[in-house]
Parts: structure tokens; C-alpha cells; sequence
């Protein structure tokens, strides 16, 4: 039953308008951003259509040669490092919330839930007091351990959804074949349970590449991670936006793969994290 | 009974599973926190240090404070149009895209990459999009002689401008949630509804909408209590500005603690926000627990 009237051409042809600019909305952005990266300093603040040959690698050259390579260097140690502790310690933690009989399982996962959503600001006022008393500013250390406030309530959190989903009988069944409970955890449950496992890895290690604000307040020139690095070329006295164009891209491109790859769990694991 | 001893020695295994996640979460998480509420009652300051005095006046102090006071309000109005244009937006895309099949499912991947841009490069791209003499889109539109205004320098322009930039951002969060929560609605409603004689936009706000409910309150509480922790937004698209006009609550703690030095009315500043994190979660957590016992 196809309804080929013009209401209906009108309509569909409005939903195609809307899906259009949202699309517009979404990708213009990300364009500009890139093209802007390639305008030379001379070309800035005319628009694209008087100096259509004006383009210039110098922005990323420049970038190159800055402390900003070392910056990302730092966000990937800390984030990747901040992951790994909240998933060595977080996982086998997740596993036993979901699988112990117990009774006080609402506590716990208020707690998680709490701690993922509270303000930063309330645990950065005393790291930042205790970590100035033991020498733990700018470390990466003191930073690692700052992430994994964020990263591990997140990880246990989103762990705990995954493993509710593996059926009781698959543990018993391996339990029955004489393997150890940890055994039974890390030959059979973690292999299942693949797909929790890479999203609670993904998004973890994404809450720690996206942090400013621990970063703004714990580090200095030492240990900066990226996304405060790029705020070295925003000055009173001007802004490079050229730089600031690349270093954004910078900042995104290594993110955009682990989204690609991990998409369809992602999206799993967050359903699952919403409905519960 | 070997069942029983057997049952014991697993759930021996179990708890000392949970030993090294329990004593990190303690160390990480819950000392900074009573950290914050204990410094909460001093009056310790960066500079002066602390006098010894132990109150509550810091409290008293907060219901005074006309900065406090229209923090709030900042804070709301980020929140409440932020969540509102996330979720409509998002929503409206994944029924959109929920019916696109075939050659036109990569869109799904194009509507998917802000979500993929850090908060800082979110925040520096709209600065520059809403910086008039670089924007291209002040560029486009004095072709046609039009001048668009400043948004960055009012205050209804400001909050406008960091509501469309984080909803730039998040919207394709909302849209992913939204679109697996379709796809386990089952198509035969739809085909009913049809049946009914309901037209489409009907059947959605009769049929669809009623079953998305619980994903649309769950999804509009996430974004809310992360849109209450705005921050690189607002230090680097306005710095609070223009004047105080968009300092928001949590951007005033960081204020008060960081640029003013007074770190216990600041951490006062954070338990009140804790509070209020703490209540919504509270809210979640029933709400999933009423869910997985169902």
C-alpha cells in the first residue's frame, strides 16, 4: 500500500530538507575546523572565496615543532595508563557485584553511579592540597591517580551491566568442570563478555583523553596533557588560530578510529548502561 | 554439607574480588570527597591558610551570595535548553534515520563524529565560529549585506552560544541511544498503527513515544547532571564572561577556589552540588532497580 500523493511527496521531501541541514549542522563544523588549519595567517579573517588559493602547511609545521607532540604523549600515558588500573582492579570487582548473592547491591551501585557524576571540582579542591604537601603536582602519578576517580566508578559501573547479561549456568557449568572462580572469570566469562569489555575500554580511556579540567589544575609544563596545551595559543594578546585549528585535529583524529572500531559496542553498552 | 562448603569458598573468592576495586574506590574517590566536605566547615585559604575555626558559616554564607544565587540560574538555563535541544534534536535525527536503510546508512557515521571531538576542541571551534571576524558564517551572510551580532558579548547570547555548541557535541550521544531503543521496538506497531488508519505523525506520538519514554528520561538525566559539570565550555568560550554573565555554579566553585583562593567556600560550593548529583543518582539508581527486577 504506497501512498503516492503530492501530501505525501511534500512530506517526505521536507523530512529529506530537514535530515539535510542537520547533516549540514553537523559536518560544517568539522570542515571549517580542517580548512582553517591550512589558512595562512595573511588569509585569516578574509572570507574563502576571496583568496581561494591562499593555503599554507606552515600551521601544522609550526605545531610540530611546539610542545604539543609532547602534550599528546602525555594524554596518552596518563589516559592509557588510567585505564588499564581501572580495568586490572575494576573488572574482577564488576564481576563479583553482579554474580555474589547479596543484599546490598542498591548501595553499591548508587555509590558508582554518585561517584561518576559528581562534580570534578569537589575532588580536585583536596587532591589539589594534598598533592602540593607530597610533591604529587605535575607527576604522572599524581595525574593517573586524579583519572582514575573518573575512570574506575565508570568501568565497574559499566562492567557490572555487562556481566549481569552472562547467564548464571555458564559459570556453574565451568565450576562443575573443577576451574577456580578466577579461572572461570578470565577463561570463560571475559571472553563473553568481549563487547562490555572493549566499551567499558573505549569510553574510559575517551573520559581521560577529554579531560581539561583535572589536568588544568594538577599539571604544569611537565606533564600538560593535550586539550590544556592548546589553551598555550590562546593569549591576551592574540590567539593563533591557525595552530589552534591543528591542534583541535590533533586532539580528535586519534580518537575518530577507536569510534569508528568500537561503534557498535559503544552503542550496545550504552543502551545497556540507560535501560539498565 | 560439601554444597554449602563449596558456597562459602566462592563467595570468599567473590569478596576478595571486590577488595582491590572497594580500597581504590575509597582511596580515589571517597577520601577527596570527604576531603571536600570536611574543608566545607573550615574557612582554609590558599594564601591565609586556616584559622582554626570550624562552622558552618560558609553555608550561611552561599544563601547571601547574589554570585551564588545567579550562578543557579546560570546553571539552569545551560542545563535546561541544553537537555531540551539534545534530546528533541537527537530524537527527531534517529526516527529519521531508523527508517533509512540500504545506501543511505552511512549517514548514521556522519551524524556520529562530534560526538568523536574533545570538549576543549568543541569549545575552540565554536569560539571561532562565533568570533565575527573570523567566522564564516558572519563571512556568508555580509555577501547579502545581513550583519549577524555578536552572540559571545550578551548574556542571552552567551548562554545561547554554549547551548549550541554542547548540543553540537552531545546530540549524536542522545541519537545512538534513541536508535537502539527503536530498533528493539518492533515494526508490526507501526503496521498496526497503519492499519488503525493512524497517520504517521499520530502513530509516533501515540505508539513510539510512549514505548521511548523510559530511554528519553533516563537519557535526559544523564545529559543533565553532565551538562550541571559545564566547564571547558565556559573557560574557553567565555572565561565566564562577558562579566559574570555565564558563570555557572560548578565554573563559580573553580572561581571562588582557584582564582580567589578561598578553597573552603569554593569546596562549600562543590557540596552543594554534590547534594544535588547525589539526589538525581539517587532517582537513577531506583529507577534501574526497579527496571532489572521487572
Amino acid at each position: 500500500m504506497r501512498d503516492t500523493s503530492t501530501a505525501f511527496r511534500v512530506k517526505k521531501a521536507f523530512g529529506y530538507a530537514m535530515m539535510l541541514t542537520f547533516l549540514a549542522f553537523s559536518l560544517l563544523p568539522v570542515i571549517w575546523v580542517v580548512l582553517l588549519s591550512m589558512r595562512p595567517p595573511t588569509a585569516l579573517f578574509e572570507p574563502i572565496w576571496e583568496s581561494p588559493g591562499a593555503w599554507t602547511l606552515d600551521n601544522i609545521r609550526s605545531i610540530a615543532r611546539s610542545d604539543f607532540p609532547a602534550a599528546l604523549l602525555n594524554s596518552f600515558i596518563t589516559a592509557g595508563s588510567s585505564t588499564l588500573l581501572a580495568m586490572l582492579i575494576g573488572v574482577p570487582g564488576a564481576f563479583a557485584l553482579s554474580k555474589r548473592r547479596s543484599s546490598n547491591k542498591f548501595f553499591a551501585s548508587w555509590l558508582l553511579l554518585l561517584l561518576r557524576m559528581a562534580p570534578p571540582v569537589g575532588f580536585v579542591i583536596p587532591l589539589f592540597l594534598v598533592y602540593v604537601r607530597v610533591g604529587l603536582i605535575d607527576t604522572y602519578v599524581g595525574l593517573i591517580f586524579a583519572y582514575t576517580s573518573l575512570t574506575l566508578p565508570f568501568v565497574v559501573w559499566s562492567m557490572w551491566t555487562s556481566f549481569n547479561q552472562i547467564p548464571d549456568e555458564l559459570i556453574e557449568a565451568g565450576l562443575m568442570d573443577g576451574a577456580s572462580l578466577g579461572r572461570v572469570l578470565w577463561r570463560i566469562v571475559i571472553p563473553a563478555a568481549r563487547p562490555g569489555l572493549v566499551a567499558a575500554g573505549v569510553l574510559s580511556f575517551l573520559l581521560a583523553w577529554n579531560d581539561f579540567f583535572f589536568s588544568l589544575i594538577i599539571t604544569r609544563s611537565d606533564t600538560t596533557t593535550a586539550p590544556v596545551a592548546v589553551m598555550n595559543f590562546v593569549s591576551y594578546a592574540s590567539v593563533d588560530w591557525g595552530a589552534i585549528a591543528v591542534a583541535s585535529i590533533a586532539l580528535t583524529l586519534p580518537i575518530v578510529p577507536i569510534i569508528v572500531l568500537a561503534n557498535k559496542y559503544i552503542v550496545q553498552s550504552l543502551g545497556g548502561a540507560v535501560k539498565g | 554439607m560439601p554444597a554449602t562448603r563449596a558456597s562459602a569458598a566462592m563467595d570468599r573468592t567473590y569478596r576478595r574480588m571486590l577488595v582491590p576495586a572497594s580500597l581504590a574506590v575509597g582511596i580515589f574517590a571517597i577520601t577527596p570527597l570527604l576531603g571536600m566536605l570536611a574543608l566545607s566547615f573550615t574557612d582554609f585559604h590558599l594564601v591565609r591558610g586556616w584559622s582554626g575555626e570550624i562552622g558552618i558559616q560558609n553555608f550561611v554564607r552561599l544563601f547571601e551570595d547574589r554570585r551564588f544565587i545567579s550562578s543557579i540560574y546560570i546553571m539552569m538555563a545551560l542545563s535546561v535548553f541544553g537537555v531540551l535541544a539534545q534530546v528533541v534534536l537527537g530524537t527527531a535525527i534517529a526516527v529519521g534515520l531508523d527508517k533509512i536503510v540500504g545506501r543511505w546508512r552511512f549517514a548514521r557515521g556522519i551524524f556520529v563524529v562530534p560526538f568523536a571531538v574533545p570538549h576543549v576542541a568543541v569549545a575552540l571551534i565554536w569560539l571561532s565560529l562565533f568570533t565575527p571576524t573570523l567566522s564564516p558564517i558572519n563571512a556568508f551572510f555580509a555577501v547579502f549585506g545581513i550583519e549577524v551580532p555578536a552572540l559571545l558579548t550578551t548574556q542571552t547570547g552567551a548562554i545561547t552560544a554554549i547551548v549550541i555548541a554542547d548540543t553540537w557535541a552531545t546530540y549524536p550521544f542522545v541519537m545512538l541511544i534513541v536508535l537502539a531503543a527503536l530498533q528493539g521496538i518492533s515494526p508490526d506497531l507501526d503496521e498496526a498503527a497503519a492499519l488503525d488508519g493512524a497517520t504517521r505523525v499520530k502513530a509516533f506520538f501515540r505508539i513510539t513515544l510512549p514505548l521511548l519514554y523510559p530511554t528519553l528520561l533516563m537519557v535526559a538525566l544523564f545529559r543533565f547532571i553532565e551538562t550541571l559539570k559545564h566547564f571547558p565550555l565556559i573557560f574557553v568560550m567565555t572565561s565566564g564572561g562577558p562579566g559574570r554573565a555565564t558563570q555557572a555554579t560548578n565554573y563559580y566553585a573553580y572561581v571562588q577556589t582557584f582564582q580567589n583562593s578561598n578553597v573552603a567556600y569554593g569546596a562549600s560550593i562543590a557540596v552543594f552540588l554534590f547534594l544535588f548529583a547525589a539526589a538525581i543518582s539517587f532517582y537513577i539508581a531506583k529507577a534501574n532497580a526497579r527496571l532489572s527486577d521487572a
